[in-house]
């Protein structure tokens, strides 16, 4: 009767649950480590135990090259070394995983997480550190943290790190311009200025919250103040109420001749450098002191591009790698961001989709300290001696914070 | 047939109330939580808090614009295209095989395609300019990220004109043609004909049709978070924002946004179904 | 005359943006206000085609959820369209309101909450949570196209074959099955492509652990590459146009 396709119906969807179960077995895991016990385990232990196990690497995904070589070399060398199955988690905002950890220590999931590794720095590590959900204190503990100058191991944006991520990877900002139709960039904030002044409509910067967005806007910040950089290490209220205001007034003044008359601003990097190369705009920018080079190897930016960084210094910051609270394979979360930190993966890296070269020269053997100094160079990046002269340090987290939640008031929602 | 309640409906009623239903419930609930979690009782701060907020007013006006304006062009559009595509093709399918291009393809790969296609640095800009008509693609009129949501619309109506079009296709197809023949023989001219003839018999189904259309561009997601900018944004956007922002605290307000978003959906539904009264639901929405 | 360019200008509009995109996907170092890209590459297919870049991972996933979702959908809702067919239904006001809302009310706010059930059963960032979530725009949806074709058929049929004698499996199989397999078909295609095109309910609940086309193609979207955007659209454009299709053929013959 009726009941008949009923049944029909529900047995489908009982099988169809049930494969569906079945395809998602959890992979095999290691055993629990619990971070107390850390100190008192060898490291040779925690090689040992990650030996066999899968570690999933949550990372940002956004960059064909970047992922062809994590999916690729990476995961090889990790298999090689370690006997440990590397699996990539793409991510299109680190964001968006600090705010599931969130969620899922409320609902009160302390183990069985889905990502064991996590590249993280800035506000978003201040916020996971102090809603606790990081896996830790474990930095000191990895052999290969050596090759990392302290100052990237003490705080990031100004957060106390306590050993809760480890240094990876090093940025400075830059800017991009086209030779075919600029010969002479202007190369002081005061400079650029005037330059957008001349040039209405020439200019724009992603909107916050995206982080490049974000970093111009602390170039502004510091600079348009007429203090010393250093003095932003700490957070000081008064010293910000005068920042900001300074910065907010040449905010304003520029507004009007940015594109589109400061109207709307693109949302992301990839809408930036679409502007840039399809003429709408002159200039880009980005964190990667390399990020010109890939596109003119990858055709996306013509051959004329090159990068400058103003003379009063471009903003540098580490990002590190993390451990979520709930990582099902702490073990071989460790084995994996220790090979991570070694030199020869650095090297690697740089080779295949450029960057800086992150660690201090000193700690390597003469044998490396040759190869970083044979590093190939694309043609739009800047040496790293000119990198290195024109370096500041990030602000406190808390600048950043608070100045997106002004511009957004008071520059966006106009 | 013995009226009761018919088991078949089991399954079916089980997904909507078990799954969509259970889903407001939890949003409901989690959106009245006051700040403090489960101890601190429940309150209306969010939904108060939605009342004032700039950001929500200025979603709503531009999403109500972008669904009345796709809307209104769609239905013109697609009543048009159908009519003039009746005389062309004397009824011959190959006509209508154009028109289902762009229903088969998904809402995001057109946004997706438009960015390439119609932004300022796009194919026509660069068409425009070889032709003369520009000289720079600030001068290209701004598609995308502009403050009406054009480029929105465009994507909507790329897809939405089709639409309405099958529709009004469907019920031109089904009118008989002796009301239109003899309103001719009385001397009535074409625009005659159609206004008082073949436009109040096709009205109520291209209405509701129509109806269908705003409903969907009203809640949907993926077009505006590829083709809109940062302030205003549509609803579906902010909500979206709102959800994964790492405040935790934000996350009730987004509920409620998302709750009041539903409601406002709700009365459209109502209205439709009081528009198409026991034909509701014939009408195939194109909503992916 | 007018009747050929009438219809190339349409053909034109409708087929343009696809043939721009196939373009894209190939272009090297094209810039504006080049009409024409100055050179070539494969790049981009080369890419999508490394097993690494996820694509093949994605489009899988794609793929089995939709039919799961789309069997599971159209098994569910054709007791459901019988049902509705026959007018005496008690609360069919109220069944159909239920059927519409959740089509077109938007999918965020029962997306969240269902996320924070999820949360606390296991189910975020499982394809099984993700399944059930695309359930709740596909289950009304394929009622509701279900239920516009089966009112066609006639009972009579079915009482006939009973009264001749006919066992319920043979009057299942011989009359009702072949009447009713056109609008099984177009409910389950419908029930496929609402899978497929969901961005949004696969994030939230999925997590971003569950990869799925439209989440990858958002991805590059955002991240620059245009040419992989480009040929990622068409991979993801291209099982709806061949369903489609199909579908067109068999909308013709039951309308």
């Amino acid at each position: 009767m009726r009941t008949g396709r009923l049944r029909h119906g529900f047995s489908v969807v009982l099988c169809a649950g049930v494969a569906l179960a079945a395809g998602c077995a959890p992979e095999p895991a290691g055993p629990d480590l619990r971070a107390a016990d850390l100190a008192a385990t060898p490291w040779e232990t925690i090689r040992a135990h990650a030996r066999g196990t899968t570690v999933h690497v949550g990372m940002w995904a956004g960059d064909e090259a970047r992922n062809r070589f994590f999916q690729g070399p990476v995961t090889e060398a990790v298999a090689a070394e370690l006997g440990v199955t590397l699996r990539i988690t793409p991510l299109a905002d680190v964001a968006d995983l600090v705010s599931k950890l969130l969620n899922e220590r409320r609902a009160g999931r302390r183990s069985g997480g889905s990502i064991d590794v996590v590249w993280i720095n800035g506000e978003n590590f201040r916020t996971a550190r102090q809603a606790g959900v990081l896996w830790g204190p474990f930095a000191d503990h990895l052999p290969n943290i050596v090759h990392y100058p302290d100052a990237a191991k003490h705080r990031d944006f100004g957060t106390d790190i306590d050993g809760f991520e480890a240094p990876w990877e090093v940025a400075q900002f830059v800017f991009a311009y086209d030779t075919a139709r600029i010969t002479d960039p202007p190369r002081t904030l005061g400079a650029l200025r005037q330059w957008i002044e001349r040039h209405p409509g020439r200019f724009t910067y992603p909107a916050v919250p995206d982080f490049t967005g974000s970093a111009f806007l602390r170039h502004v910040l510091v600079h348009a103040s007429g203090l010393d950089p250093e003095a932003f290490l700490h957070f000081d209220e008064a010293r910000y109420a005068a920042a900001s205001a300074r910065a907010l007034d040449f905010l304003a003044a520029i507004r009007p001749h940015l594109w589109r008359g400061g109207e709307t601003y693109p949302a992301t990097p990839a809408d930036l450098n679409r502007l840039f190369v399809n003429h709408e705009i002159d200039f880009s920018m980005n964190y990667s002191p390399s990020f010109a080079s890939d596109r003119i190897a990858r055709g996306e930016f013509p051959e004329t591009v090159r990068t400058f960084v103003l003379e009063e210094g471009t903003l540098s910051n580490y990002s590190y790698l993390a451990v979520p609270f709930n990582a099902s394979n702490p073990a071989g979360a460790l084995a994996v961001i220790d090979h991570l930190l070694s030199p020869a993966h650095a090297l690697a890296r740089v080779r295949a989709i450029g960057g800086l070269f992150p660690q201090s020269v000193e700690s390597l053997t003469p044998g490396d300290r040759q190869a970083v100094a044979l590093l190939p160079r694309g043609p739009a990046t800047l040496a790293a001696e000119t990198l290195a002269r024109h370096r500041i340090p990030e602000p406190d987290a808390e600048y950043l914070v608070r100045f997106e939640r002004d511009w957004l008031r008071e520059v966006l929602q106009q | 047939m013995r009226a009761g309640y018919d088991l078949r409906l089991v399954p079916v009623m089980l997904v909507v109330v078990g799954l969509f239903g259970l889903g407001l419930g939890a949003a409901l609930l989690e959106s009245v939580e006051a700040m403090g979690g489960d101890a601190a009782g429940s309150t209306l701060d969010h939904y108060r808090a939605i009342a004032i907020d700039r950001e929500f007013h200025a979603a709503l006006g531009l999403t109500i614009w972008v669904a009345a304006a796709s809307t209104a062009i769609s239905l013109v559009g697609g009543v048009g295209a159908a009519l003039v595509l009746r005389r062309l093709t004397r009824g011959r399918p190959v006509a209508y095989a154009f028109l289902q291009i762009p229903l088969a393809v998904p809402h995001l790969a057109i946004a997706v395609g438009l960015l390439t296609f119609a932004s300022p640095g796009g194919w026509v800009s660069r068409l425009a300019f070889t032709v003369g008509l520009i000289s720079a693609p600030a001068e290209f009129p701004a598609l995308v990220y502009d403050s009406y949501g054009m480029g929105i619309i465009l994507a909507y109506v790329m897809k939405e004109v089709p639409f309405l079009a099958v529709v009004a296709t469907a019920l031109l197809l089904r009118l008989d043609d002796d009301h239109t023949a003899v309103a001719r023989t009385l001397g009535a001219s074409r625009w005659q004909r159609f206004r008082h003839v073949t436009w109040p018999m096709i009205a109520p189904g291209v209405g509701s049709a129509a109806l269908l259309v705003f409903a969907f561009v009203f809640a949907a997601f993926d077009t505006p978070y590829v083709l809109g900018r940062p302030y205003p944004a549509m609803l579906s956007v902010v909500a979206q924002r709102r959800f994964l922002s790492l405040e935790l605290a934000d996350r009730p307000g987004a509920m409620a946004f998302a709750l009041v978003m539903t409601m406002l959906a709700g009365t459209l539904v109502w209205a439709y179904m009081r528009l198409s009264g026991g034909s509701a639901g014939r009408e195939r929405p194109v909503i992916y | 005359m007018l009747r050929v360019t009438a219809l190339g200008a349409l053909g034109g509009l409708a087929a343009g943006p696809l043939v721009l995109l196939a373009v894209t996907s190939v272009a090297h170092h094209w810039y504006w206000p080049a009409l024409v890209p100055p050179q070539w590459s494969l790049r981009a297919w080369a890419y999508l085609a490394t097993p690494g870049a996820g694509v093949i991972e994605a489009a899988a996933t794609s793929a089995i959820l939709g039919t799961v979702v789309a069997g599971t959908a159209v098994a569910m809702a054709l007791p459901a369209a019988r049902a509705l067919a026959a007018r005496h239904v008690r609360g069919r006001r109220v069944v159909l309101f239920g059927l519409l809302l959740p089509v077109l009310a938007p999918p965020l706010a029962a997306a969240m909450g269902l996320h924070s059930v999820f949360l606390r059963l296991g189910l975020t960032d499982s394809h099984l949570g993700v399944a059930l979530v695309h359930l709740v725009p596909a289950v009304p949806y394929a009622t509701l196209v279900l239920a516009g074709s089966v009112a066609n058929f006639d009972t009579d049929l079915e009482a006939q074959a009973r009264t001749l004698g006919a066992r319920p499996a043979q009057v299942w199989w011989h009359v009702i099955l072949p009447a009713v397999a056109p609008g099984l078909a177009v409910a389950g295609i419908f029930a496929f492509l609402i899978s497929w095109s969901q961005y949004l309910l696969t994030l939230i609940v999925g997590g971003g652990r569950v990869l799925t086309l439209p989440l990858l193609l958002v991805g590059f979207v955002r991240g620059g590459d245009e040419a992989v955007g480009a040929a990622l659209s068409l991979v993801f454009i291209a099982p709806p146009l061949v369903l489609f299709a199909g579908v067109a053929r068999l909308l013709r013959e039951f309308r």
